[in-house]
């Protein structure tokens, strides 16, 4: 009986010597190698397929020969990219511009002035037989009247003061002149979607208040999921309008697309849609990927632009 | 499909870890890390725990009120601790993030741990304990001499079920920016690289199995045969003949051999 309880006991030392070697830092390892440039002493944080996408990692080596140290998954621009970078775990990460946490935190978004981030304009994807020519009037005057401005001060109205964001999609219809009602969608019936971020919550509810007002039969699936998850519903047509952004859908659809200014990606974009699919205009107002470092990282390294990264440092 | 994942698995550069992307190898030996610190406290708290409980037969209500933890949503819970608890830490320490995961983990580990102890002690044959109380042994030793040593199937099938969950479910840590072999699955998904996603579910599913595997190999070195039934091969063809008993007298030749 005794031996048994002894090789339980070693069972229990070889469990507690395993544990001591755990509580070791994973993410320090990356100070000690030198490599010279700024963004090799830097830890970059950004969403898992950052490190795949041709606007990613591969393109900020390719357009500016910048080369993170280390690279740590945090999530699609949210709250936990932004805790990384506030708490110094990450010096630098993928955000989108009209996050307010940028502005909040005094966050520096660097320059890209070589269009390594393709052009995001939001753009509505709609299913063919539903675009009659009263719904694309009623999309077309919502287009014109977004910027990257007032998208970004709708995105903070819903994160920084908790607003709904259905009465900041009515407060931007009024404020705009489109509540109008009237019957150019009338006899329309069709299902607005929306990805499970607060932005596209905001431009699908404006949508599709706006059609409502003009005798549309609107239904709404908002906070969907990622792109994966909406994508599918949108080409079978069990979702008929979705507020989408040029670039990333472009990307999504063709992987190896090339264009990064608005125009070319609007083109590049038509050219790649399912055939039950129309994109209507495009918005003057963008959400890009951007990458932004701290305050203090900025001065200490003089950080202007993202090809600053590429100095020694 | 299948080709591409053996394709995925079977790259030697998958397996490796470079500067920047961390390889089977180290995601695998994360997944371990937290898999084991989570059991190794849901050991310490479940078992010594479960021990004075089925012993004593005080306190029952807490078995129960354990179990009920078994409902929280571990994903739910991740975040909400990671929320909470991140960011207190500043600097490159992903300490803000192990410790919830640590957490959720142990709450999962804790309920199998802790009723299987209870229940094997508490089932040990009243006979046996009365015999041992009757040659004059004392309360700790009746528990450590005897209720353990019977109890321990229970306590071993508490405790790798137990193992199974942890290693199932630590693969949420990625989701809160860790490593271990959930990165993979993550990372599939957001890269549409479905090889890698299912290669990440095959490894967690194999990692779960051999687990499995060594501590059925513990509790066959561990358990008293006495209770086991198996007999040593040698033993069992000297009763292969005429005792049909077999299983009584390898345990009268065990105990014996011992007292010796």
């Amino acid at each position: 009986m005794k031996t048994k309880l002894v090789a339980l006991a070693a069972a229990a030392t070889a469990l507690t010597t395993g544990l001591s070697g755990c509580g070791s830092d994973s993410s320090s390892s990356s100070d000690s190698k030198g490599g010279g440039t700024v963004a090799s002493q830097m830890v970059f944080g950004a969403e898992p397929n950052f490190k795949t996408r041709p606007d990613g990692i591969p393109g900020l080596e390719k357009n500016y020969g910048v080369k993170f140290g280390k690279y740590t998954v945090t999530d699609v621009g949210g709250p936990v990219t932004v805790n990384a970078l506030k708490r110094g775990q990450v010096d630098a990460v993928d955000l989108f511009t009209t996050d307010p946490s940028i502005a909040a935190n005094n966050f520096v978004i660097l320059e890209d002035p070589k269009s390594n981030f393709a052009a995001q304009n939001v753009v509505p994807l709609i299913t063919k037989t539903k675009a009659t020519d009263g719904v694309k009037q009623v999309i077309t005057g919502i287009q014109a009247k977004l910027t990257t401005q007032n998208l970004g001060e709708m995105y903070a109205k819903v994160v920084n003061d908790k607003a709904d964001p259905a009465d900041v999609a009515k407060g931007f219809l009024s404020d705009n002149g489109l509540d109008a009602s009237g019957t150019s969608a009338k006899g329309v019936s069709l299902t607005v979607g929306s990805a499970n971020f607060p932005e596209n919550v905001i431009l699908a509810d404006i949508y599709a208040q706006a059609l409502e007002a003009q005798g549309a039969t609107v239904e709404t699936k908002l906070n969907i999921g990622a792109r994966p998850k909406y994508w599918e519903a949108l080409k079978q047509g069990s979702i008929d309008l979705f507020p989408e952004y040029t670039g990333s859908i472009n990307s999504y659809l063709s992987p190896k697309s090339k264009a990064t200014s608005p125009d070319d990606v609007y083109a590049a974009l038509v050219k790649v849609l399912p055939s039950n699919l129309v994109a209507l205009d495009k918005a003057e107002a963008q959400d890009s990927d951007a990458i932004v470092v701290t305050q203090e990282t900025a001065d200490k390294f003089k950080l202007k632009t993202i090809a600053d990264l590429a100095k020694k440092g | 499909m299948i080709g591409d994942v053996f394709d995925w698995i079977s790259d030697p550069a998958h397996w490796q870890s470079t500067n920047f992307d961390a390889g089977i190898w180290e995601q695998l030996g994360a997944h371990l890390q937290y898999s084991v610190i989570a059991l190794a406290i849901a050991l310490l708290i479940g078992l010594p725990t479960g021990l004075w409980i089925g012993h004593t037969n005080k306190a029952t209500w807490v078995v129960s009120a354990v179990n009920a933890v078994r409902a929280v949503p571990s994903v739910g819970l991740l975040v909400l601790l990671v929320v909470i608890i991140a960011p207190h830490f500043y600097g490159r320490t992903d300490t803000g993030y192990v410790i919830p995961t640590e957490i959720v983990l142990v709450l999962l580990a804790v309920p199998s741990v802790l009723s299987n102890t209870v229940a094997g002690v508490q089932n040990v044959d009243g006979a046996v304990r009365d015999a041992a109380y009757g040659m004059g042994m004392t309360g700790p030793q009746v528990l450590f001499r005897v209720e353990l040593p019977n109890a321990l199937p229970l306590i071993f099938s508490g405790f790798r079920s137990a193992t199974l969950q942890v290693i199932a479910t630590a693969t949420i840590a990625s989701y809160v920016t860790l490593g271990g072999l959930g990165r993979f699955i993550y990372d599939g998904l957001a890269q549409q690289d479905y090889p890698q996603m299912i290669s990440g579910g095959l490894l967690v599913a194999a990692l779960a199995l051999v687990s499995d595997l060594l501590l059925a190999l513990a509790q066959r070195f561990t358990v008293s045969r006495g209770i086991t039934g198996r007999v040593r091969r040698g033993d069992r063809d000297k009763h292969a003949g005429g005792n049909p008993d077999a299983r009584e007298a390898a345990l009268t030749q065990e105990l014996t051999s011992e007292a010796a």
